[in-house]
């Protein structure tokens, strides 16, 4: 019976420990500031360090746009796809993308605009070898495997510096993976070469013994996309512009203030200061309405894939613009 | 273990209970040595396995800067409740098919097609339905739990001895005492299998969930880590998840313990 009561008593006390630390939980899942206004709700959903994630924490953005009458929340995804389903459902408003899925997306049927568009990444985007490989030119990689993650940017990059280098897509083995299991893969050497973007380049140059075999100047610009769905974007016209002109603001401050911008990523992204200061410094920020030339860019992107058959339709970038 | 050491008085005792108590502790602790041995030996790359120290001492930083019980908390809560939520859908839907032909008629083979869909390729629907707050992430949990519960629970109840149910007819017990005296209590070592088997899919459930938008758990916490290769967070994840994992099943453990103390003293349950 003593055993019993024992038993009983130390449940009934881990039980306890068990629901107050959820209970904690449950404080802290609350928004901190429960400020309830008349201010019109903003959501904009955003990856770990892309310019979206910089206005976040720069916080110069949710001050601006209070003042002009709008509560901008930020949301953080782990991959483009769920941030897709997510504005497709109207979750979020806003949506920070890299170059390729706002293309795959409009091919898709999604009815998508371009809002804005960040700066060229082409030094930080491009084909990772080690070291030691032996792999020293672009003709080098005929028979290699070389990850990349279908649906990204890094797709469209190896097309095109595969088609620069004279290959074809079936001289080299293609490898989809995404960037995590990339990133042990190529460590680990099951994969000769990795296509990928900064900072996972950085880290590997810096950490990994690799170099870059090739960035994608000239090949691809990996750009950053504001986008939204036709039907918000449509009836938000001054959000649109507020949002896009504050965000070039942030990244303005982003350029001239690089120390202050290299703590704060290598913070969030924990990642080391010399891979930050690499990936920094090799790229630049802005965000910009979406000129002439940045459609024709993104056009090229579309009939690229529509040629290799990895989207089912043509598309005219153009159309995704708000008239 | 308990009737052992309860058997053996005296001095042999205390051997036994020691041994019996360090035995299920000797393959972990078997598995990490080899692990730091492999780590400092050089065997393996440091940057690709960090050595357990290592975790250990991301696992203090991290709990230092507040991100660890803070995330473990988060993580905590959405479980507790997804568990709770689908755990009570469960024992209801087995109580109910358990006990009537048309209810089991009705819902049986719709969940049994729910059932087997991977958490995963949820996640879109979720979204779509529910959105990518708190909600949907433990709606995941919710539905993963649901089914072990209402599975055990159903064939708990569906499996009671249809002799002993005739002899409590015979006893002229009411439907209610036939249910208390009777089917409930034969039912419940099944259904508390159930119990034990759900809060294992809770945590796996959990770790889909938290990829849902989210920027707190311990889900959230492994994913992220994964995606910039921080071996030590991530090592740390799996070791939270195999300890909340232990604690969770010794809670279970203890509730089966005491509630079906009847069957092993031989008596009726009283009330």
């Amino acid at each position: 019976m003593k055993s019993k009561r024992l038993k009983v008593s130390a449940l009934l006390v881990l039980l306890a420990a068990w629901l107050a630390i959820a209970g904690y939980g449950y404080t802290q899942t609350r928004p901190s500031s429960s400020e309830k206004n008349q201010l019109t709700r903003v959501v904009i959903g955003y990856q770990k360090a892309d310019p979206a994630d910089i206005s976040r924490q720069h916080g110069e953005l949710v001050k601006k746009m209070k003042k002009a009458g709008y509560q901008v929340v930020f949301k953080e995804f782990q991959d483009g796809a769920a941030l897709m389903t997510a504005l497709k459902s109207g979750n979020i408003n806003y949506a920070r993308l890299g170059d390729t899925p706002p293309v795959v997306n409009q091919a898709n049927g999604l009815d998508l605009v371009y809002i804005g568009a960040g700066a060229s990444k082409e030094y930080g985007t491009g084909v990772l070898v080690k070291k030691n490989s032996g792999i020293n030119t672009l003709a080098d990689l005929k028979g290699k495997r070389i990850a990349y993650a279908k649906g990204t940017a890094a797709q469209f990059a190896i097309i095109q510096t595969l088609a620069k280098a004279g290959l074809a897509l079936n001289d080299v083995k293609l490898v989809n993976m995404d960037q995590g299991a990339a990133s042990v893969a190529f460590a680990k050497g099951s994969v000769d070469a990795w296509v990928t973007w900064d900072p996972y380049t950085a880290t590997a140059q810096v950490q990994q013994n690799a170099k870059l075999l090739t960035n994608a100047k000239g090949l691809a610009k990996n750009r950053d996309f504001v986008v939204s769905t036709r039907s918000y974007a449509t009836k938000h016209k001054a959000i649109s512009k507020a949002l896009i002109k504050y965000m070039g603001q942030d990244m303005a401050w982003a350029r001239t203030h690089h120390t202050q911008l290299i703590n704060m990523l290598s913070k969030t992204l924990k990642l080391s200061k010399p891979i930050i200061k690499l990936d920094v410094e090799r790229r630049t920020y802005s965000m910009t309405p979406v000129t002439d030339a940045i459609v024709q860019e993104q056009q090229k992107i579309a009939d690229v894939f529509y040629e290799q058959g990895l989207i089912k339709k043509k598309i005219q970038v153009k159309d995704a613009l708000l008239k | 273990m308990d009737q052992t050491s309860e058997s053996s008085a005296g001095k042999p005792r205390s051997f036994h209970v020691n041994w019996h108590n360090l035995l299920p502790w000797l393959i972990p602790v078997i598995l990490i040595l080899i692990w730091q041995l492999a780590a400092t030996a050089g065997w393996v790359n440091s940057k690709l396995l960090p050595s357990p120290l290592a975790v250990v001492q991301d696992g203090v930083r991290l709990w230092q800067t507040g991100e660890l019980p803070k995330n473990i908390s988060i993580s905590l809560y959405r479980a507790t409740t997804g568990f709770v939520i689908g755990g009570l859908a469960g024992f209801v839907l087995g109580l109910a098919n358990g006990l009537s032909k048309i209810s089991w008629l009705l819902f049986d083979s719709t969940i049994q097609m729910l059932r087997n869909i991977p958490h995963l390729s949820l996640i879109p629907l979720v979204i779509i339905l529910l959105g990518i707050g708190e909600t949907a992430k433990i709606s995941l949990v919710t539905i993963g739990v649901m089914f072990p519960i209402y599975i055990n629970t159903f064939h708990g109840i569906s499996s009671v001895d249809p002799n002993l149910i005739e002899m409590g007819k015979s006893y002229g017990l009411t439907k209610r005492q036939l249910f208390t005296k009777i089917i409930f209590p034969g039912a419940l070592p099944t259904i508390l299998v159930g119990v034990r088997y759900a809060l294992g899919v809770m945590w796996t459930t959990l770790i889909v969930a938290e990829t849902i938008s989210s920027n707190s758990g311990i889900g959230y916490m492994a994913s992220n880590a994964q995606e910039f290769m921080d071996m030590e967070t991530v090592l740390l994840c799996i070791v939270i998840y195999a300890l909340l994992g232990k604690v969770s099943d010794l809670i279970a453990k203890a509730l089966e313990d005491l509630c079906l103390d009847w069957q092993t003293k031989g008596g009726a349950a009283n009330d």
